[in-house]
């Protein structure tokens, strides 16, 4: 399968390979899909329609319900996101306690919208709906490290840790 | 692990290193380590209480760490408390005296009055 | 030689490790290898111990010592000191919110105390990583024992006889789902594990992953020997990596010990378990949309029946429960079915875990015994409330619960009771709000989550959300009708029954509660476009402003002052409030429990920088907001508090001749009788009446309306308007033994006869009783007339008292004691003229209706005090029979005073109106001020209908002094409150002296300017 998509180089035959081998590893089914697009979007980062109709003709099914399952999962993006996922907190706790505030002051420093990519793809901000650490509202998670009782001035340090 | 009995033999051997967090050991040593203390060797104390206990198969007693007793001239000084009895407090506890106070008074339950402090 | 004499847990729960568990346990290690003690001390690292707020902490056993907030700068001296010395350090106890004490043994903290663990009894004792800890607790033997000893049959009777119902949401019995999966017949079943916890604010799903995961894989596989289930599933959210992470390692330690694999126990039983990654959809926490997920699908929801127990995971026959729920079974099994029904109440059995967070001092979870009432929750096991901030509601069971106000604090927590109350279990988010919470926002916020959320199948839930959202949010910005909240509720009732899934049939709960216990902040928006709590931004000026009752523009005058404009700063004050002077010095400063600069350095002193601007003038009455030519109409006002004289000022303005009596010899009501003259002198109450009368203000004294005249008589003389605002002043007196003996005073009377000039006589010894304004005025006015020992008997708590916190600080730094729970139960004569008072002992009841305790006496522990004098200060009321037997037809209201509209002061009478104290009970000047605004307008739109739309006190609008919004905030000390020391107190009249200039300046100079909007 030709390498269409726009990911400079990224997604190579290598990484099909590997996609291949976790795919080899499970018996075939529709009950995998799900794993084998998180496995796949870990791979690539995020999930071209090539990427779909790869997976769909690996596992035998239909391209559309690959797309209907990709488009209905939030955790499934098919825009290709920054080097580091910038997560807030929505949850009850963290809204109480000023999440909105801390969403302004990073789609402004980040210069994008929730939901955006900067232009040097070094961050993508999105929001979640509470991630359980409501002691330390309001809370961020860029990656996997969570940042607790964010206030709209350490934003900016809490950013320069990624680069 | 093929039957319930080979579960609890197993639960009895690890259970000995949660006894500390249930509370449920038998004997508490409490060793003075003020700087007072250190400076007269408590922490040799200490040690020999830990190695003593062990070699005697003691695991039911807790070693804790207090402060300075206040008898600086007494030190190093320890407190033995068997479960349901008075605490017994002994000074100028050396290793040969912590030998002793395993020995006589936590296994086989009596007071080594000589090294009493009264 | 290795033996370890101290073991210290560290919290490695979600929360704490965020908060640096990591370099804390690798600091110790360091810190123990330097020291020569790593084979003495093992660190152990746990799962959450429920006390996320304080974070990371670290519990050194044998002793059991909790430290809070631990660092990894802390680890050496924890070592060093506590470790090899054996001395405790304290800095890093935890401390007691309601009194401060420090706390060393995690066994003496009530947030611990108070919990009854079963689901949560490993969580933060043993290492999650390790079987082998699991097993020394206990761990796996009721698994043994089922597979073993009972039959499939036994466990199913056992698990239905202790009650257990799921913990997920809407408890359903566990015992007869998993009794209606086992008598399918079917060679393939399947138990499957809801880890898909996605209300949020709800962790405890994640907490037992995390802290003890053993105890869900063992009760997985006790689940699928009674059902005859060979596969395990447990779907967890992809947001949890760490409780991924220790599923899988310990589905491989319990495949190692052969618990989890084939003929566990030698009992030919076969079970294993497949972990399933969530992909971020709140619906799959839904049971037939999860199974869809696992099933490769869209998570969509479908009708049932077929339950999933005939019908579930690949058409096969399903129990599907959550963690929680799972996690309680080990225990039934082991300990027995009628241990666990033992807890709780006759429907509901156990315990249940909350996430207990938001406005309240101990967030993280706890697991409590099911009946336990709200209020116990939030106060004993919470702590309270914190920053001195007063409850509102708690939000229990996620976007799918509801609120519950305070009224209801003793509500027992129980599946029946909650949704009586219109909130639901739910799977145990318990969310604490304090005033600062605009519940049109919270429903805003849920009805967004909702909204987002719905999956899409239902057309009801997919659109009629979004409608919900689109009304509630144009209420949130001033936008929304009264037609708006009858169309909410009928929508609720479309969504409620045409929705699948109980998402959507619970969807519409948050906005249905808040509508049913805080209607009146809908309205408020709506019709008033306030928001209370001052959170809806687009309908609101400043924060303090929003927050003064009166609407004083406080960032214009703050901005003046700044720039030394002195004039144009008081005659922006005067237009909401012509007693700058009085309220510089006895304010409490409602603007200042929101000012935004509260989050830096502290709030603006607002009230100090009042003072100062009003102290710049001898007189103001040139800068009062332009007066209009007289109209020709007269209008009577009754009392010359604040509340009677801003009524006069606003309708002077207008044009209006208004006249006001008071049955005094001087004019000011409470300003000048009942607050005392070291806080106010009575020259600052002469200055701004004096101003009012050079504005055209008539003041009658000595004029008792009801007595010397009577409201038909003042109509007859031609005021076309009477305002009645004579106050609250008359005393409550108790039915006490002794309460007339001499030497007994009562709080109101004490002071005015203070005021007046008599020369009340104390002994050294007084006590008073009461816990209001007047009783700590009057204990400090007692100091002041020499008496020495002063004891303040109040029968609640320091948290509960009604006056400021600052005054009754302020009484104590004179010298004053509060003795709390105590009460006085008779007061006797003794021979040497002095007193002998029965002083009783009380403790804190149950809730009332206010969501305060109520204080009751235990019995047998009274004692007797002798003392000189005795002051009562229990509270007072109005007392307006006399004008009511007027016969004008007026409505006395409960407390002895006038029945109003709260809003209007419009009266049953309709040239009647009324305000102030007399109609809303004791209350503040500011309050009283705004009570006279409502009152003038109200008279205003009777006597001359239609002809103003605006009053001086409305729109207020930002000064012409510029912002720079993108100027850096540096930090800037707030200026200290010049308070003399007691010492100087007993000499000088006033306690407080006026700041500097520069002071001032400096002051108004941290004002953000939240009025600007850029």
């Amino acid at each position: 399968m030709a390498n269409t998509c726009e990911c400079e180089g990224s997604c190579t035959s290598v990484v099909y390979e590997e996609l291949d081998a976790f795919m080899a590893d499970c018996p075939k089914g529709r009950d995998r899909l799900i794993p084998v697009l998180q496995k796949a979007q870990e791979l690539f980062g995020y999930l071209p329609v090539e990427v779909q109709e790869y997976v769909a003709q690996a596992l035998e099914l239909p391209v559309s319900e690959v797309y209907g399952v990709v488009t209905f999962y939030h955790y499934f993006t098919m825009e290709p996101r920054g080097r580091h996922t910038i997560n807030v907190c929505l949850g009850t706790e963290c809204y109480v306690r000023g999440a909105k505030k801390i969403v302004e002051a990073l789609s402004e420093n980040l210069n994008i919208k929730m939901g955006g990519t900067t232009e040097d793809r070094r961050f993508s901000l999105t929001t979640q709906r509470c991630f359980g650490a409501c002691g330390l509202a309001p809370v961020i998670m860029i990656n996997d490290d969570v940042h607790g009782r964010v206030t709209p001035k350490k934003i900016a340090g809490i950013l320069a840790q990624y680069e | 692990m093929k039957t319930l009995d080979d579960l609890r033999k197993m639960r009895d051997q690890v259970r000995k290193d949660l006894d500390m967090r249930s509370g449920a050991k038998r004997a508490r040593v409490t060793v003075c380590m003020g700087t007072c203390g250190i400076a007269a060797g408590a922490r040799e104390t200490m040690q020999a209480f830990l190695r003593d206990l062990e070699s005697a198969g003691l695991g039911d007693v807790a070693v804790t760490a207090a402060g300075c007793a206040g008898f600086c001239e007494k030190e190093p000084m320890v407190e033995v408390e068997i479960k349901d009895e008075k605490p017994v407090r002994y000074c100028h506890v050396d290793a040969a005296a912590v030998a002793r106070i395993v020995q006589e008074h936590l296994v086989n339950g009596k007071v080594v009055e000589d090294l009493v402090f009264a | 030689m290795k033996t370890v004499r101290v073991q210290v847990l560290l919290c490695a729960g979600g929360s704490c490790i965020s908060s640096g568990t990591q370099s804390v346990r690798e600091a110790f290690e360091a810190s123990l290898v330097a020291h020569d003690l790593a084979d003495e001390v093992e660190i152990i690292t746990t799962g959450c111990m429920g006390m996320c707020e304080v974070g990371p902490i670290a519990i050194v056993y044998p002793e059991g010592v909790f430290y809070q907030k631990v660092k990894a700068a802390d680890a050496e001296e924890i070592v060093s000191e506590h470790l090899l010395k054996g001395r405790v350090v304290e800095r890093l106890f935890y401390r007691k919110p309601s009194t401060q004490e420090l706390i060393q043994a995690i066994s003496d903290i009530d947030f611990f105390k108070l919990q009854h663990k079963i689901a949560l009894r490993n969580c933060g004792q043993i290492d999650p990583e390790r079987i082998q800890e699991y097993i020394a607790m206990d761990g796996y033997v009721a698994l043994g024992k089922a597979l073993t000893e009972m039959t499939p049959q036994g466990v199913l009777d056992e698990i239905k006889q202790s009650g257990l119902r799921g913990r997920g949401g809407a408890g359903f019995p566990t015992g007869i789902k998993w009794s209606a999966a086992a008598a399918e017949t079917s060679d393939i079943k399947y138990v499957v594990c809801n880890a898909d916890e996605g209300d949020p604010g709800a962790f405890m799903d994640r907490s037992i992953l995390e802290g003890d995961p053993h105890s869900v894989l063992e009760a997985m596989s006790i689940c699928g020997y009674a059902i005859g289930a060979r596969q395990g599933y447990i779907y967890v959210r992809a947001e949890y990596p760490l409780a991924i992470e220790r599923l899988e390692k310990a589905i491989v330690q319990a495949r190692e010990l052969g618990m989890l694999g084939t003929d566990i126990f030698g009992s030919g039983f076969d079970f294993d378990i497949e972990i399933r990654m969530g992909a971020g959809a709140f619906v799959c926490g839904e049971e037939t949309s999860l199974m869809h997920s696992i099933e490769g699908r869209r998570g969509e929801p479908r009708p049932k029946p077929p339950f999933p127990a005939q019908k579930g995971l690949f058409d096969k026959p399903t129990v599907l429960n959550n963690v929680e729920t799972f996690a309680n079974v080990p225990t039934i099994i082991m300990e027995g079915a009628e241990a666990f029904a033992a807890l709780g109440t006759e429907k509901s059995k156990g315990t249940k875990v909350f996430a207990l967070a938001g406005d309240v001092n101990n967030t993280g979870l706890v697991e409590v015994p099911m009946g336990i009432s709200l209020g116990a929750i939030v106060y004993d096991v919470g702590g309270g409330i914190p920053n001195e901030k007063k409850f509102k509601a708690v939000q229990i069971g996620g976007p799918s619960g509801g609120c519950i106000p305070a009224p209801y604090l003793n509500t027992p927590v129980t599946y029946e009771s909650l949704p009586e109350l219109g909130a639901i279990m739910g799977s145990g988010g318990l969310v604490v709000m304090n005033e600062d919470t605009c519940m049109v926002d919270l429903a805003r916020y849920f009805l967004e989550f909702i909204a987002e959320e719905s999956c899409g199948k239902c057309t009801p839930c997919r659109v009629g959300t979004r409608i919900m959202l689109e009304l509630v949010t144009n209420i949130c910005e001033g936008r929304g009708t009264m037609q708006d909240l009858d169309r909410l509720e009928e929508l609720s009732d479309f969504i409620r029954q045409g929705s699948l899934c109980g998402l959507g049939q619970t969807a519409p709960n948050p906005v249905l509660s808040t509508l049913q216990y805080f209607r009146h902040e809908y309205i408020a928006h709506i019709q008033d476009h306030h928001c209370e709590a001052g959170v809806c931004g687009s309908m609101m000026f400043a924060p303090c402003t929003n927050a003064c009752p009166a609407a004083v523009n406080v960032p214009a005058y703050l901005a003046y002052v700044g720039q030394e404009r002195y004039e144009d700063a008081l005659r922006e004050h005067l237009k909401a409030n012509p007693f700058p002077s009085v309220c510089g010095r006895v304010c409490p400063q409602w603007c200042i429990k929101k000012c935004r600069r509260a989050d830096l350095e502290g709030p603006l002193a607002v009230r100090l920088v009042k003072r100062f601007m009003a102290d710049q003038r001898e007189d103001y009455s040139d800068l009062y907001p332009p007066k209009e030519p007289p109209n020709g109409k007269k209008v009577a006002v009754i009392g010359s508090g604040p509340a009677g004289l801003t009524a006069a000022y606003y309708l002077t303005l207008m044009g209006y001749k208004a006249t006001v009596f008071d049955q005094q010899p001087e004019a000011g009501g409470m300003l000048r009788y009942a607050i005392p003259d070291y806080r106010l002198p009575r020259e600052y109450v002469d200055k701004e009446i004096e101003g009012l009368e050079r504005l055209g203000v008539e003041i009658r004294t000595n004029v008792h309306v009801g007595k010397d005249t009577t409201l038909s008589n003042l109509q007859a003389d031609g005021y076309e308007a009477l305002y009645l605002a004579c106050g609250a002043g008359h005393e409550i007196k108790p039915d006490l033994p002794g309460i007339d003996l001499p030497g007994v005073y009562t709080g109101i009377s004490f002071l005015e006869r203070v005021a007046k000039g008599e020369d009340l006589k104390v002994g050294p010894d007084v006590v008073v009783i009461g816990g209001g304004d007047s009783a700590i005025d009057a204990s400090r006015i007692a100091r002041r007339r020499g008496a020495r020992n002063i004891t303040i008997l109040y029968r609640r708590t320091r948290s509960e008292m009604p006056t400021n916190p600052i005054e009754i600080r302020e009484a104590e730094v004179e010298g004053n004691q509060v003795e709390f729970l105590t009460n006085i139960g008779g007061i006797y004569a003794r021979d040497d003229g002095r007193l002998e008072i029965e002083v009783r002992k009380m403790r804190l009841g149950a809730f009332d209706k206010t969501g305060r305790r109520r204080p009751e006496e235990i019995r047998g522990v009274a004692e007797r005090r002798v003392v000189d004098n005795v002051i009562i200060a229990i509270g007072q009321r109005s007392d307006v029979g006399d004008i009511l037997a007027d016969g004008q037809g007026l409505q006395a209201d409960r407390w002895g005073g006038v029945e109003a509209d709260r809003k209007t002061g419009a009266t049953a009478v309709p040239f009647i109106f009324a305000g102030g104290d007399l109609v809303s009970g004791a209350a503040t000047v500011v309050e009283a001020i705004a009570a006279g605004q409502a009152g003038a307008r109200a008279i205003d739109q009777y006597l001359s209908p239609g002809v103003r739309q605006n009053y001086p006190w409305e729109h207020p609008a930002s000064p012409d002094v510029p912002v720079d919004p993108d100027q850096d905030i540096e930090d800037i000390a707030p200026v200290s409150d010049p308070l003399l020391s007691p010492e100087e107190r007993l000499i000088t009249l006033e306690v407080e002296k006026t700041i500097l200039p520069w002071e001032a300046r400096c002051e108004a100079g941290r004002c953000l300017r939240c009025d600007y909007k850029g």
